[in-house]
């Protein structure tokens, strides 16, 4: 039962000593390093696999369909079909592209996708790297995403590719800056990067006490990963499929498991920084079930992320980035603003993560955030729709 | 008698007609089918009528390729006050060269179809701004429309063939005749060298003006073939985009990839079987198409229609008219980016609606369901209860559904407002027609304009919008549905008991004595025509589709230059056009 309660540090610990046994210290360390990385590696592919087939049914039941329901008991083995006949399909470069930069990019995203797992802690100290500048490195790999887009869409020589990577650029720079705001708000109120760390400092989850750095977050995220609504450098009904419109076969591939990698990332972040990442009720008695309860939360925020893409249209494009620039920065600002503002009130030395007292008073501000963001984008829409003559808007 | 002593004959025989104290010489000849106008004062005639008069609609252009002279015919009704038809025919007696001038001018509508007249027909119009080929390719000979044409695999003038009936089994004709043998292009056509012509789109491409927005930096637009395989152009249409980053500055409608010579094939069938012909226009909604065919050939045939076929016409075509709106509707989200899920929604609907239609007609889709008379099978039993049960409880609650979870959705209404705007003066310069025309704040319709059927007996609104955008068309399609409710409540209590068909046996061969009609029926898109010249054959003569999102796409381009290019989906997906029916 002990050996349960704590089951994956446990095995960790069994596995060292067994293979200790017959090997040197620094054959231990190699050993345990590939395999820690094989297995974050490959999160993406796993990411992707489970992943369709919760989105496909998710939509599906939305929509009023059943879904996929063929292959598998509740078509739980649609997504190998489909991985067996993207690898079985021919894979096609155009004449016009440029070939390198061509076969490069599907690598490059879907590297991105997978390095982003270093950072996330699945439970207390399951953690691949502790980095001290984790929330940094977790911005910095989301930006690779965007070079290997833009690789894409450049070197496809295809006037529709071009149209999404442009959107690219515009969308994700300007998503860049209310996502490194609100990270950095927790970042502020926590005290450290280490993402291992602002889970243990994450008393209450910060959902309740930063919402507007929630909602923030969240919306940044979605943008940054090209989720509905958010998704017009792949707008299907407008640009065929944006950038990836002439991959075929296994690269193809590669961008749908990037796609659904950081799908599961985003959440996986959004559970670190927001939803109090692997606590829960009996954490203390049993670690164990830290990695559950990150997995409960993570796939909720998935279904949030899904539930959107299946209910709302698109923006466009001057109104996604109008959002991001008018209302996403200046909200997230007031909110670090005030955050550092909070922090400084009865500032301990020696003290880790807010007070309850400073927790409150990080909640009135995000709340009244909220209501004077929704008061002006009101009066706004009202001011416009009056100078239209519009109705009803 | 030369052209010219024909013409000076009958000046002096109409000079009588009032508006030939206006424009002098103008009406040749007051026919009992319309206006005989001289093709050199036509120019003069139609911007007096247009501004004088009231005529500002010009419903309909089309032509019939007679013995003696080709007769473009233009159809001119009132839409900002409704007036009845006026009737312009322009005869051309030059049959080697027919040449009239355009009236483009005069009417934006006339625009795609005078180059359908040209496309099919030879008549080329002078002073038109784009006089190209519209629905068939650049190499194709000959203009079919012509009765002079010969089809490759021509058989015989028209069916039944008894060519396929050899021994009484039947062969099919590309089994005879071997491929390619009677396939022939333009003299000094070939084509292998032919290429895409650039040269056709230099106007949206702006090649000839200066490039650069002032500040010395080069910029160049790019040419977006938006289809023919695109997810959200509804079909193989393709709009060829200039776009200057995301904006649009220059658009061209293609179309014709599904064309088939609808109206060349309808002048070989016989009456009866262009009923099922019909289906196949806007498959979307095959029944309304029935109806507009039959009623121009019992407006021929001078049939009554039994009241209680009258009652079923109406409910069957106003069923329709909810389903076609409701695809209009889900789909119009799917090009915003909704992923399908409205979209499913209304098909779920439409399948209940579909599922009525089987009962009566057999068919789901393609239901070839009426008749020059009456409908082709009684409604079965229980049909009406169903029908009830789906118009009082099950569809007011769907539209509840709409309206909560897409009226008001903030996405949705900052990307439809502002959004392709119409004014009410476009418009009707534009031929638009059905919600389109009363988006922009016409509230014409001809059900109220010109009932036909049974319409004048029941109680509805005409739903209109003042806005003329995008907004506005979503909106007046959805309260069309509310109005259709009202009406099929109002026609399933008043229906009759009696016979569907008037008295007589059937037929299969319909005397249709010579004559012309042009029925329009108020169909979901718009207005649909069907215009039927008989000459006393067993097949028509000349036989014309007034397809409504077919000339609803004149106004494409004014509509969508200066958006973005994701607002050109959406303004396309507001058009809510059906291939089949563009295409024809």
């Amino acid at each position: 039962m002990d050996y349960l309660r704590n089951f994956f540090v446990n095995l960790a610990r069994s596995w060292t000593a067994w293979i200790g046994g017959f090997l040197p210290d620094w054959g231990v360390n190699l050993v345990n390093y590939l395999v820690v990385g094989i297995i974050l590696v490959l999160m993406p592919v796993i990411a992707t696999l489970t992943l369709t087939w919760m989105e496909r049914k998710v939509i599906g039941r939305i929509q009023n369909r059943i879904g996929p329901n063929r292959v598998g008991p509740w078509g739980i083995f649609q997504a190998f079909a489909d991985a067996v006949k993207m690898l079985i399909k021919e894979d096609i470069v155009p004449s016009g592209a440029d070939k390198p930069v061509f076969n490069l990019a599907p690598i490059l995203i879907a590297g991105a996708a997978a390095l982003l797992w270093a950072v996330v802690p699945f439970g207390r100290g399951m953690i691949g790297q502790n980095l001290n500048i984790g929330a940094l490195y977790v911005v910095a790999v989301g930006s690779i995403t965007t070079i290997a887009v833009i690789m894409a869409g450049w070197s496809s020589n295809n006037k529709f590719a071009l149209l999404g990577a442009f959107r690219v650029v515009a969308q994700l720079l300007s998503y860049e800056i209310p996502m490194v705001l609100s990270i950095a708000t927790v970042v502020l109120v926590t005290g450290t990067m280490r993402m291992g760390d602002i889970v243990e400092r994450q008393v209450a989850p910060f959902i309740v006490v930063l919402p507007v750095a929630f909602i923030t977050y969240l919306l940044a995220a979605a943008a940054e990963t090209g989720r509905a609504p958010f998704d017009l450098l792949e707008a299907d009904s407008e640009i065929v499929a944006g950038y990836f419109v002439e991959y075929s076969g296994l690269k193809f591939g590669w961008f749908y498991i990037a796609e659904y990698g950081n799908l599961f990332a985003i959440a996986a972040i959004t559970t670190t920084l927001f939803l109090g990442g692997w606590r829960g009720p009996f954490v203390s008695v049993a670690p164990a079930l830290g990695p559950f309860y990150f997995v409960i939360k993570s796939v909720a925020v998935i279904f949030v992320l899904m539930w959107i893409r299946g209910t709302w249209p698109r923006f466009r494009i001057d109104q996604m980035l109008a959002f991001a620039w008018k209302v996403l920065v200046p909200a997230s600002l007031a909110n670090l603003l005030w955050s550092a503002i909070v922090l400084q009130i009865g500032r301990q030395p020696e003290q880790l993560g807010p007070t309850i007292v400073q927790m409150i008073l990080l909640l009135v501000g995000n709340v009244a955030i909220l209501a004077v963001t929704g008061l002006l984008l009101g009066r706004a829409a009202r001011r416009y729709a009056a100078q239209h003559g519009w109705a009803g808007a | 008698m030369t052209a010219e002593t024909i013409a000076t004959a009958q000046a002096t025989a109409a000079a009588s007609h009032p508006y030939n104290e206006v424009v002098p010489g103008a009406v040749l000849e007051a026919t009992k089918t319309g206006l005989v106008v001289s093709p050199d004062r036509i120019v003069e005639l139609a911007r007096y009528l247009r501004d004088e008069q009231g005529y500002d609609y010009c419903s309909m252009v089309t032509s019939i390729d007679w013995p003696q002279y080709f007769e473009v015919v233009y159809y001119l009704y009132g839409a900002a006050t409704p007036k009845d038809a006026l009737v312009l025919r322009v005869r051309l007696t030059d049959k080697a060269n027919p040449v009239m001038p355009s009236l483009t001018s005069v009417w934006r509508g006339a625009d795609f179809q005078e180059r359908e007249v040209y496309d099919l027909m030879g008549v080329r119009f002078e002073g038109h701004p784009n006089l190209r080929r519209i629905l068939l390719w650049e190499g194709f000979e000959g203009h079919p429309l012509r009765k002079d044409y010969k089809e490759p695999y021509f058989e015989e003038e028209s069916k039944p063939f008894k060519s396929r009936h050899p021994d009484g089994a039947h062969q099919w004709a590309e089994d005879r005749v071997p491929w390619k043998d009677n396939v022939s292009y333009p003299v000094g056509w070939d084509p292998d060298l032919w290429r895409s012509p650039e040269v056709q789109y230099r106007r949206i491409m702006g090649v000839d003006e200066a490039t650069g927005n002032g500040d010395g930096l080069r910029t160049e637009r790019i040419l977006v073939n938006m289809g023919p395989q695109h997810p959200s152009t509804h079909g193989v249409f393709r709009m060829v985009i200039a776009v200057e980053g995301e904006n649009v500055v220059g658009l061209e409608p293609e179309m014709g990839y599904l064309h088939r010579c609808h109206e060349k094939i309808g002048e070989r069938n016989t009456y009866i079987m262009n009923i099922a012909f019909t289906d196949r226009l806007d498959y979307v909604s095959s029944m309304s198409n029935n109806l507009g065919y039959v009623l121009a050939v019992e407006k021929l045939m001078g049939l009554q229609v039994p009241e209680r076929a009258e009652y079923i016409r109406v409910i069957m075509a106003e069923l329709t008219r909810i389903i076609s709106h409701l695809i209009a509707v889900g789909f119009l989200f799917n090009d915003l980016g909704a992923y399908f899920t409205p979209a499913l929604y209304g098909m779920r609907e439409r399948e209940l609606i579909l599922d009525l239609f089987e009962a009566a007609a057999g068919s789901r889709m393609m239901c070839n369901y009426m008749r020059f008379g009456g409908v082709m099978a009684d409604l079965p039993a229980g049909w009406v209860e169903r029908a009830r049960n789906l118009v009082w409880n099950r569809l007011p609650k769907v539209m509840e559904d709409f309206e909560n979870l897409l009226s008001g959705n903030e996405i949705f209404q900052s990307r439809t407002h502002g959004v392709g705007v119409l004014t009410a003066a476009e418009a009707i310069n534009y031929s638009m027609s059905g919600p389109m025309l009363r988006a922009s704040g016409v509230p014409y319709d001809v059900r109220r304009a010109e009932p036909y059927s049974i319409y004048d007996r029941f109680e509805f609104d005409v739903c209109s919008r003042p806005e003329g955008d995008v907004w506005a068309r979503f909106r007046v399609r959805m309260d069309e549905i509310y109005q259709s409710l009202r009406i099929l409540k109002q026609a399933l209590d008043g229906l009759p008991e009696g016979p569907i068909m008037p008295p007589g046996k059937k037929q299969y061969q319909v005397r249709v004595p010579a004559g012309e009609a042009y029925a329009r029926i108020e169909g979901p898109k718009g207005e649909l025509g069907f215009f039927v010249v008989s000459d006393g054959k067993p097949n028509p003569y000349r036989y014309h589709v007034r397809a409504p999102t077919f000339i609803n796409l004149t106004s494409l381009e004014k509509m969508t230059l200066g958006h973005k290019i994701a607002d050109a989906v959406v303004i396309l997906g507001a058009v809510d056009i059906v291939l089949g029916e563009v295409d024809r």
